[in-house]
């Protein structure tokens, strides 16, 4: 007798979390990316110095987890009341779960960028003196713990990740959104787009060799994490294709429509396409270029935004 | 003689034991009672009354104050276009879930479930109006309030009408007591003795949210 009646009128208006959610995603992803990108590297390199790359990959990673943070409170409707959260703290809410998990994420990144910039925040500080010594009390405490730190940043960089799918995938309503793969192509796509965000900051600022070491690591690692985010994506797609009657009509957004065109131009043509295009297609000359180094860079962390962006527009235009 | 004594004392200790331990258990029997004596107010849409005039829609808004153009109960026309004289129409308004969504996300807890009446309601004062709880809610009939700034959705006239001792507004204005409002949780309450006799549906019940409202289809007869 449950198919005898039902409604379909909804109060809300299609789509509740717009763009900003969509960007505040991508942002939370390159920062949490970077990190964990460059610490695993200093890691497995065993390397002793701040190499370009570290610098980078920090200084990106508090960078966006700030902006980050500051586009999500401003995309509230009372901004002002946010302090609400961290007082009224409810533990089966993911995001406030996510809250907390940042408010120990941004010290961790805020402390990385403390650790690279040592030098330079002193010689600002010097007019200051009794401020410089307080800072080198700070900063003598912070150098004994900083292998733990470390450690601690890769840790939460990867739950921060992955907090950004677990967010929107509770949301029983949305098939597109409610599946066990979000939070995995989460964690995947924000490393391919730290990954770029961090090269390309390591060259442009920290005048990193385009052929240094460690931006060729990245760029060996940069194509088996895109092979994996288009294996989850499939995946997702597939256990749409293959489930009940809701989930099957969702499919359409990957078919036709402006969200189809989204994910076929912006995701695979831009995020994918061009990217190794650049690299392959065009010959070893043209892959080796500047040019081809950024334009690279910048359409993987273009194509994760659209990602992004389909998963949320597509995922809430098509409900249950 | 002096096991004797020693038995005695035994005996004595059991005799008192139990007492002490018989009475504290049936103290914690009678307030586990006393907590099942809460109510779990519940209600029902009966298809077959209602003739879509949407005075409930009037009362809601009058009562609850809500703003023009906003509602937190709709009356949608369901009929079939292929029998245009068979009107159906459904109420579209908060399931009041007893495993609600909107209460586990919310990560203010501005959205709660009210400790007397179990009501699933809201606390204006301390919704961020995250939208959280919107896109969380499986029946889509959360909204935020164009005044409050704050999420919204029906609870049974909880500040309203339930606090002075009545109905809830939408009850009220029913003419054709399409709407039984009452405590499930009370055996002899009128809505149970319906719930008896006729079979009733819960909206979207695989999502587990188990809500409170219950709706009496029209059905076909004679089958």
């Amino acid at each position: 007798m449950n198919g005898a009646i039902n409604f379909t009128h909804g109060f809300s208006h299609g789509v509740e979390w717009g763009w900003p959610i969509a960007v505040y995603l991508l942002l939370a992803g390159i920062s949490g990316g970077a990190l964990i990108v460059a610490l695993l590297v200093r890691f497995y390199k065993k390397q002793q110095v701040d190499t370009p790359l570290l610098k980078a990959a920090s200084l990106v990673s508090f960078v966006t987890i700030a902006f980050g943070m500051v586009f999500l409170v401003g995309d509230l409707e009372k901004p002002l009341y946010f302090w609400k959260i961290l007082i009224h703290y409810n533990f089966t809410s993911v995001m406030s779960i996510g809250v907390m998990a940042i408010s120990i994420y941004i010290p961790l990144t805020l402390i990385m960028c403390l650790y690279m910039f040592e030098k330079e925040i002193s010689m600002v500080l010097a007019k200051k003196s009794q401020l410089v010594s307080y800072f080198a009390m700070i900063m003598a405490i912070l150098t004994k713990i900083r292998p733990f730190i470390e450690v601690l940043s890769v840790i939460f960089a990867v739950v921060i990740c992955a907090y950004t799918g677990f967010l929107i995938s509770v949301l029983v309503r949305f098939p597109i959104l409610n599946t066990a793969i979000l939070p995995a192509l989460f964690v995947v796509s924000g490393l391919s787009a730290g990954t770029a965000s961090a090269g390309m900051v390591a060259s442009y600022l920290f005048k990193e060799d385009t052929h240094s070491s460690d931006l060729k690591t990245l760029h060996t690692i940069e194509w088996p994490i895109m092979a994996v985010e288009i294996m989850l994506i499939a995946m997702l797609f597939v256990s749409l294709l293959v489930g009940n009657e809701f989930q099957q009509t969702t499919t359409v957004a990957f078919k036709s429509g402006i969200y189809a065109t989204l994910f076929w131009v912006g995701v695979m043509g831009v995020g994918f396409g061009l990217p190794l295009v650049l690299n392959f297609a065009l010959g070893k000359k043209m892959a080796s270029t500047h040019m081809a180094f950024y334009l690279s860079g910048m359409a993987s962390v273009l194509g994760v935004l659209c990602l992004r962006m389909f998963i949320i527009y597509a995922g809430q235009t098509f409900g249950v | 003689m002096e096991n004797d004594g020693k038995r005695r004392a035994f005996l004595k200790y059991i005799g008192l034991g139990s007492v002490t331990l018989g009475t504290a258990g049936y103290s914690v029997a009678l307030e586990t009672e006393k907590k099942e004596k809460k109510p779990h107010y519940g209600m029902i849409f009966d298809q077959n009354k209602c003739v879509g005039c949407t005075d409930c829609e009037v009362a809601c808004r009058k009562v609850n104050a809500v703003p023009e153009g906003q509602v937190r109960l709709y009356v949608e026309n369901k009929t079939d276009p292929a029998t245009p004289m068979g009107k159906r129409y459904v109420r579209v308004s908060c399931q009041q879930c007893e495993d609600a969504p909107c209460v586990a996300v919310c990560p203010s807890k501005a959205c709660h479930r009210d400790s007397k009446t179990g009501i699933v309601t809201m606390n204006p004062d301390d919704c961020i109006a995250c939208k959280y709880c919107i896109v969380a809610c499986p029946y889509d009939v959360r909204f935020i309030n164009e005044k409050t700034k704050a999420a919204e959705n029906c609870n049974f006239c909880l500040n309203t009408n339930l606090d002075k001792g009545q109905a809830p507004g939408c009850v009220e204005a029913c003419k054709y007591k399409a709407l039984v409002f009452g405590d499930l949780n009370d055996e002899n309450s009128y809505i149970n003795q319906i719930l008896h006799v006729k079979d009733s549906v819960r909206m979207k019940p695989t999502y587990g949210t188990k809500p409170s409202l219950r709706y009496i289809p029209v059905v076909k007869v004679g089958v």
